[in-house]
């Protein structure tokens, strides 16, 4: 795509402009958006067709998944599950809740808000684009984005062997949830007054519907209608086939645009309604010093990830007892949980503490990221022309950052140690509950030393550590359901953990990961502190 | 080579990012206690320069140094002495204007408490404000204030008063100015000539990254040409041709004869003595501004104009 060419831009409408603008400016994310989601369907499917490969097998996992709501909690009530695109359905639910949501958020908050919050949109609407165009832009190629991965979605299914109706209403499904939060994104970015709000309005919706969906779908009862991820889950594209509900919420995110669109042809460029009043004249002596400056900075990151971590927790322990007895009842759950061996409690709080490290791994390699932040902006240049050395301001940060993973991973464990034993009635689970937790440390810091090394090296390649990390998660989520190879699961440092409690920990495994998460970090201290401030 | 009287001092600074040459043998001295302006255009490599003297960016050749030491391994000890106003102010959005500053004053050595008072009164700022409401000659006010209350040595200044008004530029002018009489040194990077003719006392010109001409503003003055308007009783005597004068223009006001030239510093003597023999009327002699030197150095061809000079 190519902005300023002369000769069309002459007769191209501002629209048109807008289109391009935004085009350009989102083309590698929404790619990279098309190609994890594109990769982690059609990899779920390919997995789930290979591993489930007759009725029978196909039978004993719905079986085993229906037996009690735990599952249902989690992943969602998927009708016909007793098929290869119910399996895939189930399967995929957790990471299709989190991942298309997330999808219509980012693509519209990065085009939107976040451009006027930054005073680039001024430039552009002091041109011939019209209020209301940078919206609509948005909410296009948006929308453009959530058909290329729908279109994905169908053909990936297809080909692993779902039928063609199933896999065309399922992707519609998805895509039509993702679309229901680009529009609630576009409507957030004309009420807050910065890309952070829009954000942190969307996932507290996304929170809401995962919870109404949730308690829907255990009780069986109309509470599911209420949330976007339970329409989706409605379409049952492998069961009844009901095509009607996409009309909601492409109903609701048109409604939820236009209003973004009307609001944003009437308002003032940069206000919005939710703002911030006065504050302190003077800091409070802890924002003074590096350490507690750094943990400012970090603080909002450490707290929504801890919310999260200990949410999931909480779920999952208070969920405890009743996965056990469905366990005990069906062997084929407990192998599709990947509890195929040892006792049933240990496999689940196994399991559990393999998802709480994906969620302290990701606010690792998100806290770091905040440092090209504060860098790009050309804080960091102002920061560092005091008495504080690079490497003082270094160190601070990752401190605050380290404690915070502690404080996430001991405070989601704790939850889960005492969740569980409330469920199941035994505190002595509390004591091998929080030392799994514990185990993972060594795994989750080789994450950071990855992204440090990367930010000291050279802040541009700093996206590599998500690459990392959506493989480590990608992994964790899907290789034991799926059965990958040895030689896969090994790429992951969470598989060297042993999977405690129910594995046994290596302490020299541990310790090796330790030893590398050092050399990484060394690694980026050591470039950083050669290296010129700014660079990109 | 450690010389106290120096505070900056560079030799033949490079900086190369990639293919671009940003710093091409780059030579600047600022003495204590001076205003150092330091001028050039937009791209012209001022803020790399100030970078690698902050030690935020290792030169690639070269020789710098500050306080007689390598800002690249001792950055923090010698920031201890320094403050800085960075040309593209950056703060955290979600702080108050009253918190940067206590937040920035915490990587300085000293602030003066009474004088950041005072200076916020003088600037008339808002500190309770945050970040993200201010415009950004507020940012700008801020940036400065903090510099300002600091008790450094040395003031780092890059282009520190683009976005603010024109009665802020006097007070900025006049803080500066109280800050010398401490004693203190200011390197004033900067593209506005009137601001650095009111404070500097030295001035280095750069252009692409190499140092064209550096030096007193009166010597810089004196290297170039005066205009003369004057109007005398007679027509001076052999005016146009005399050694020195260029440009020459005359002509008749009922009775009186009018006359423009320019003048180079060497013959001004001579040339008054002639008018004074034509009956001087009125006499204006206008110094060469700032505007003026920076645009001969910027001229498409200089060596012409050097040439055209020569020949005069």
């Amino acid at each position: 795509m190519n902005i300023g060419t002369p000769g069309t831009s002459t007769q191209a409408s501002g629209l048109g402009i807008m289109l391009r603008i935004v085009g350009r400016i989102q083309r590698r994310s929404a790619l990279l958006w098309v190609l994890v989601l594109g990769a982690s369907m059609i990899g779920t499917a390919a997995g789930v067709a290979s591993l489930y490969d007759s009725p029978a097998k196909i039978h004993s996992y719905a079986q085993a998944v229906t037996s009690g709501n735990a599952l249902l909690a989690i992943n969602g009530k998927v009708e016909g599950i007793d098929s290869l695109g119910g399996v895939i359905q189930d399967e995929f639910g957790f990471m299709a809740a989190l991942l298309l949501p997330l999808l219509g958020i980012a693509l519209v908050a990065r085009a939107t808000r976040r451009e006027e919050e930054s005073g680039r949109l001024e430039l552009l609407l002091g041109g011939r684009i019209a209020r209301h165009e940078p919206t609509l832009a948005a909410l296009l190629v948006a929308t453009a984005t959530i058909a290329a991965t729908v279109a994905l979605f169908a053909a990936g299914l297809a080909a692993s062997g779902v039928p063609v109706a199933g896999s065309v209403l399922y992707a519609f499904s998805l895509g039509a949830l993702a679309f229901v939060f680009a529009g609630l994104a576009a409507l957030l970015a004309q009420l807050t007054q910065h890309a952070r709000g829009v954000y942190l309005g969307s996932v507290l919706v996304l929170a809401a519907s995962y919870v109404l969906r949730g308690v829907g779908d255990t009780t069986r009862t109309w509470v599911s209608w209420l949330s976007p991820l339970g329409w989706a889950e409605k379409a049952a594209p492998f069961g009844h086939q009901r095509w009607w509900t996409l009309a909601i919420p492409v109903a609701i995110g048109l409604a939820l645009g236009v209003a973004a669109l009307r609001l944003a042809a009437r308002r003032d460029l940069g206000s919005a309604l939710i703002r911030s009043g006065a504050g302190p004249q003077h800091a409070a002596a802890r924002l003074r010093s590096p350490i507690g400056f750094a943990a400012w900075i970090h603080r909002p990151a450490i707290l929504g990830w801890l919310a999260g971590g200990v949410l999931l927790a909480g779920m999952m322990g208070a969920l405890a007892q009743q996965l056990l007895g469905a366990m005990a009842g069906n062997p084929a759950l407990a192998l599709a949980l990947g509890v195929a061996h040892g006792r049933p409690l240990d496999g689940f709080v196994a399991a559990t503490q393999l998802y709480l490290a994906i969620i302290a791994a990701g606010y690792l390699v998100q806290a770091i990221g905040t440092l090209r932040a504060e860098e790009a902006e050309g804080r960091l240049e102002t920061r560092l022309s005091g008495t504080l050395s690079r490497t003082r301001w270094l160190a601070s940060h990752t401190l605050v950052v380290l404690g915070g993973l502690n404080m996430m991973v001991l405070g989601s464990s704790l939850v889960l140690g005492l969740a569980t034993a409330a469920s199941v009635g035994n505190m002595a689970e509390l004591g091998p509950t929080l030392t799994s937790g514990l185990a993972y440390l060594p795994a989750e810091t080789v994450l950071a030393g990855l992204a440090l090394a990367l930010y000291g090296l050279r802040p541009r390649w700093f996206a590599i550590a998500w690459a990392g990390y959506a493989v480590v998660t990608f992994i964790a989520f899907l290789g034991p359901g799926l059965k990958f190879g040895q030689w896969v699961l090994d790429i992951s440092p969470t598989t060297h953990v042993g999977n405690p409690p129910m594995g046994t920990v290596q302490p020299s495994a541990l310790t090796l990961m330790g030893v590398i998460a050092l050399i990484l970090g060394a690694i980026g201290f050591a470039a950083f502190r050669r290296r010129g401030v700014p660079q990109g | 080579m450690t010389n106290t009287h120096f505070v900056i001092r560079t030799e033949g600074l490079t900086k190369v990012f990639g293919k671009v040459r940003a710093l091409d043998g780059l030579d600047l001295t600022v003495r204590q206690g001076e205003v150092h302006g330091f001028l050039g255009p937009n791209g012209s490599g001022k803020s790399t320069t100030i970078r690698v003297l902050l030690g935020l960016m290792k030169a690639t050749s070269g020789h710098a140094e500050l306080f007689g030491r390598d800002p690249w391994q001792d950055a923090p000890r010698l920031h201890r002495r320094l403050a800085y106003v960075a040309g593209d102010v950056a703060l955290w959005p979600a702080l108050t204007g009253g918190q940067c500053l206590d937040i920035l004053g915490a990587t300085h050595t000293m602030v003066n408490k009474r004088r950041r008072a005072g200076l916020i009164e003088r600037f008339d700022l808002d500190p309770t404000k945050r970040v993200r409401d201010y415009s950004k000659g507020n940012r700008q006010k801020v940036a400065l204030i903090a510099a300002l209350a600091a008790d450094a040595e040395l003031l780092v200044l890059d282009e520190p008063t683009s976005g603010l008004d024109p009665i802020m530029e006097q007070a900025f002018q006049q803080c500066v100015r109280d800050r010398c009489q401490d004693g203190v040194t200011v390197l004033l990077s900067s593209h506005i000539m009137g601001e650095v003719e009111a404070l500097a006392d030295r001035v280095s010109i750069i252009r692409r990254g190499r140092t064209v001409t550096s030096g007193t503003l009166a010597a810089l003055r004196s290297r170039t040409r005066s205009t003369v308007h004057v109007v005398t009783v007679r027509e001076p005597d052999g005016l146009a041709e005399a050694e020195g004068v260029a440009d020459h223009h005359s002509e008749w006001l009922g009775g009186q004869v009018g006359s423009r030239f320019t003048v180079d510093a060497d013959h001004l003597d001579a040339v008054i003595g002639c008018l004074h023999t034509a009956g001087i009327h009125t006499l204006t002699v206008t110094p060469p501004s700032l505007d003026a030197l920076f645009l001969r150095n910027y001229e498409p061809a200089p060596d012409a104009v050097r040439a055209a000079e020569a020949a005069s």
